[in-house]
């Protein structure tokens, strides 16, 4: 399978605001009808990154092209090629539908008699044709979503750029918003998509782009970060009576002191969690190496109900990322690592039954 | 202490805007006392130096008022539902009482504190002598202290009807100077005897006295603003009752609101007449003529989309709106001369002529800011502005499009005054030129007030905050020059009043209707250069200031 044509570029992308610098060095590439996800904590450079892509910012240094128009150079040209959807959603007052994307059609130039079939095409798009005749500023969140992506598909961009498109919406405004990501990229459309909410992206996106304090920390499918962003694996031991808890986690801590000197780690951690019968521990050994564990413990009279590796995801990954500001993408340096490991213990402690990752579907 | 007072009064404190207030104010009284305490030894039996000073304190007063007051109350309750917090309160033991004079309170100490500022001044004033401690200053603060709790009564119901800010500050304004000045009209022209002329002769009566004008020149010992023949009843009490009256009525309406339904708000179902059946649409058409609910056609060709967008966006920009508007226009300026034709009142045309001119000058003070204040700040506000960068629109053709926008609203509620002037004209055709120059002179007035408001909202990133400043400005602009006219036999001489009255075009269209008390001044055609050059200078200030916020930086 050959690569898509690449249709999104950033070299060096860098933003500097005095002392500060919200971007740094930021290099990637999106191929046409792929959707990439962008992640990054708040204020990490997210928006800085996209405001530059629209043209609304310019770089300090580096570039970004669309379709092969710059950025900065090209303006005019990038606002033909970009459907840029903010977080906010840019409400005019006492304005139907209708009408709304009538003034954004105008403005993009379209004539009259295509815009009133435009309007009704992309309200089909987004299944919002029954709010043609409603007004802007009384639209719920989640309708203003789909009219704001509508708005961005008027002059039929090739390039869409939506800046938390899942924000405020409910689960099944959720899954429509994710059906509609799918469908536009089948209709060739290149998407950059910012969220917070990464399962979602993990179900739609191509590719993904981690971004910490405004540098790139990892870029690549879901299969490559979650390759290349080493974690330590989380094992789940569920136990048959509440009072074994605190003995199978001696015993665990125990058998890591004296057969697994390779535990780079110097330290493992295991936590006990006497509700739920549960014993969980993270190491870096590998499935041969922790295989004996069971055994000692069966051994040594514990019946275990389950034993088991909960599924790292995006979200693991994430954190991993960010637990490492200081280390360059992809590394497996110690401290990603052991923020990984805190992170995610945490994570997981406020969700007990632990997140099941889902393979990436398109 | 009821923490809701806490909250707002020492908020507002904390906020650098009131320190400029009370320390602009405070400078501003100083300054007006020091320029005529006495410098010599001769001492003033008569009193006349310090009833002059005392005006330009008492009017000043009025206008820091009528200016400041209503900006606070007006956003006070609209911005804690926007924000969520009413609910929040709502919801707390508070009751609904203790959170409106909570928050009452909280704007009126500020007020009071604005009025304390002025309370050095004041004391200057009496030790120059001849003004009554009690009848006189005393009865000043007693008036601007009711006006102050009327106008944030006022404004704090208009804000728990409006669902933005701006507008909140805007409709409040607007009332604030329908109250002032247009309260007073109906007095103007009914003089009725006996039977229903004496019955609408007291309602109008009763009207003017919602207006604190003729009770601060009563107290400022000035004549009667338009009243004529024999005065029946004071001024000032009327005006104390008054306020008393419509303030706990104002107050009364706003706490019936402050509960679940300051949060009910009617959504359109998006019933369009287009899929009504035929009696419905001619029964509609014929109704509405402009039926606000019938689809519209899309945007044509050879019109700047912006401007469409603008009128579009606007509750009143509708066509149906503006029909009305310049329908009530219309009426009011041939009801005008009307009356002049007939010789309902002994007021000639040329009175006639001025209260056009007047007419047309508040409509474009109150129109003008409203319009044109947030053409670029609501659209920073609402996130539109890079909505708006992002389409091949030109910056120019943008703000462009915008400023059409207003400049269409405002040439046709002017136009429609035209029938009045034609009539004029008829009846005495030599004004012919007189009329000509006054248009002109309108114009201009029309073009300043657009600039001046399209520059200086551009200045501000909140909607609300450039509507009160721009109101602030223009009513500054407007009424300065008539507060220095009103001293004009003293303490201002011939020239300062001149020079004054070249600050707007109004003043020479006055000066050409030859309003009483306007003839002697020569004010064209230099006013019409000023007023061409401070239009050209807000012009290039609004280019720059869209130049920094489209450029990518």
């Amino acid at each position: 399978m050959t690569d898509p044509e690449v249709v999104v570029q950033t070299h060096d992308l860098t933003k500097q605001y005095g002392e500060f610098t919200a971007l740094d060095s930021l290099s990637m590439q999106v191929g046409r009808g792929q959707i990439l996800g962008f992640i990054g904590p708040n204020g990490a450079g997210k928006t800085t990154t996209i405001r530059i892509l629209v043209g609304l910012l310019k770089p300090t240094s580096g570039s970004a092209s669309i379709a092969g128009a710059d950025c900065l150079q090209d303006a005019r040209k990038i606002r033909r090629l970009v459907g840029y959807m903010p977080d906010d959603f840019g409400s005019y007052n006492n304005m139907r539908v209708s009408e709304y994307l009538d003034f954004f059609g105008a403005a993009y130039g379209i004539g009259r008699r295509r815009r009133t079939e435009r309007i009704d095409e992309v309200l089909e798009i987004t299944h919002a044709s029954h709010m043609k005749d409603l007004f802007v500023d009384a639209l719920s969140r989640g309708m203003q979503q789909k009219v704001a992506i509508a708005r961005t598909l008027m002059h039929d961009p090739q390039v869409l750029i939506l800046d938390e498109p899942a924000n405020g919406l409910d689960p099944q405004a959720r899954i429509e918003m994710r059906g509609m990501l799918l469908r536009l990229s089948g209709l060739g459309k290149t998407l950059i998509v910012t969220s917070h909410i990464l399962p979602e992206l993990a179900r739609v996106c191509d590719l993904v782009a981690m971004i910490t304090k405004g540098k790139l920390r990892a870029f690549g499918t879901v299969d490559d970060i979650m390759r290349n962003v080493r974690q330590r694996r989380t094992f789940e031991i569920l136990l048959l009576q509440h009072d074994q808890v605190d003995r199978v986690a001696a015993l665990v801590r125990d058998w890591f002191q004296q057969h697994a000197a390779q535990e780079t780690s110097g330290q493992t951690d295991v936590t006990g969690a006497e509700a739920e019968m549960m014993v969980r521990f993270s190491t870096s050994l590998n499935d041969q190496a922790i295989s004996p564990l069971l055994g000692h413990l069966v051994s040594r009279g514990e019946p275990v109900a389950q034993f088991r590796e909960v599924t790292a995801d995006l979200e693991d990954a994430f954190l991993s990322v960010a637990g490492s500001d200081d280390t360059t993408p992809g590394s497996d340096s110690q401290a990603a690592a052991d923020a990984t490991e805190a992170a995610a213990a945490e994570r997981r402690s406020s969700h007990p039954t632990g997140p099941t990752k889902e393979t990436p579907s398109r | 202490m009821n923490p809701v007072i806490r909250r707002e009064f020492f908020g507002i404190l904390r906020s650098p805007k009131a320190l400029a207030v009370l320390v602009a104010l405070t400078a501003v009284f100083s300054a007006a006392v020091l320029m005529y305490w006495p410098a010599d030894a001769s001492v003033d039996l008569s009193g006349k130096t310090s009833i002059h000073v005392f005006r330009i304190f008492g009017y000043g007063l009025l206008a820091g008022v009528v200016f400041l007051v209503p900006a606070f109350p007006a956003t006070s309750i609209v911005n804690e539902r926007n924000s969520g917090t009413l609910a929040l309160l709502l919801n707390s033991p508070l009751s609904a009482a203790s959170i409106y004079f909570g928050k009452l309170s909280g704007v009126l100490l500020f007020s009071l504190l604005v009025l304390l500022c002025s309370l050095p001044a004041s004391a200057a004033c009496y030790a120059m002598g001849g003004i009554g401690l009690w009848d006189q200053l005393g009865m000043l603060y007693l008036v601007l202290f009711l006006l102050v709790v009327q106008y944030v009564t006022i404004g704090m119901l208009v804000s728990s009807y409006v669902q933005s800010s701006d507008a909140g500050v805007r409709i409040t304004y607007a009332i604030v100077l329908g109250l002032l000045f247009a309260t007073l009209l109906p007095a103007a022209f009914i003089r009725g005897t006996g039977g229903w002329g004496t019955a609408l002769g007291s309602v109008a009566s009763a009207i003017r006295c919602l207006s604190p004008l003729p009770a601060v020149m009563e107290i400022m010992r000035h004549s009667d603003v338009v009243s004529t023949g024999l005065k029946e009843s004071s001024n000032t009490s009327g005006f104390l009752l008054a306020s008393i009256l419509s303030s706990v009525i104002f107050a009364g309406l706003t706490l019936s609101r402050l509960n679940y339904r300051i949060f009910d708000r009617s959504r359109s179902q998006g019933v369009m007449t287009d899929e009504r059946g035929l009696l419905a649409r001619i029964v509609r058409r014929l109704v509405y003529i402009v039926d606000p609910q019938r689809r519209k056609r899309g945007i044509p060709w050879y019109l700047n989309p912006v401007m469409v967008k603008e009128f579009r966006c606007r509750r009143f920009g509708r066509s149906q709106w503006l029909l009305r508007l310049v329908a009530v226009c219309a009426v009011v300026s041939l009801v005008l001369t009307f009356l002049a034709a007939t010789s309902v009142t002994s007021w000639g045309v040329d009175r006639i002529g001025s209260l056009l001119v007047l007419l047309q000058v508040v409509l474009i003070v109150v129109l003008t800011p409203s319009l044109a204040s947030g053409l670029i700040s609501s659209e920073l506000d609402s996130g539109g502005w890079d909505l708006l960068r992002l389409t091949p629109l030109s910056s120019v053709r943008i703000v462009f499009g915008k400023i059409l926008s207003v400049f269409w609203t405002l040439a046709l509620v002017l136009l429609a005054t035209l029938p009045g002037y034609l009539m004029m004209i008829m009846i005495q055709p030599s004004m012919w030129l007189q009329v000509k120059l006054v248009l002109i002179c309108l114009a201009w007035t029309a073009a300043y007030a657009l600039a001046v408001s399209a520059a200086i909202g551009s200045l501000f990133r909140s909607a609300a905050v450039s509507t009160t400043i721009v109101y602030i400005v223009v009513i500054a602009l407007f009424l300065a020059p008539l507060l220095i006219w009103l001293g004009r036999d003293a303490p201002f001489g011939h020239d300062t009043v001149q020079k004054a009255l070249l600050i707007t075009p109004v003043g020479a269209a006055l000066n050409v209707i030859e309003a009483p008390g306007f003839e002697n001044y020569t004010l064209l055609p230099a006013a019409w250069w000023i007023a061409g050059a401070v239009t050209a200078l807000m012009a290039l200030v609004l280019g720059i200031q869209v130049w920094r916020l489209t450029r990518p930086v």
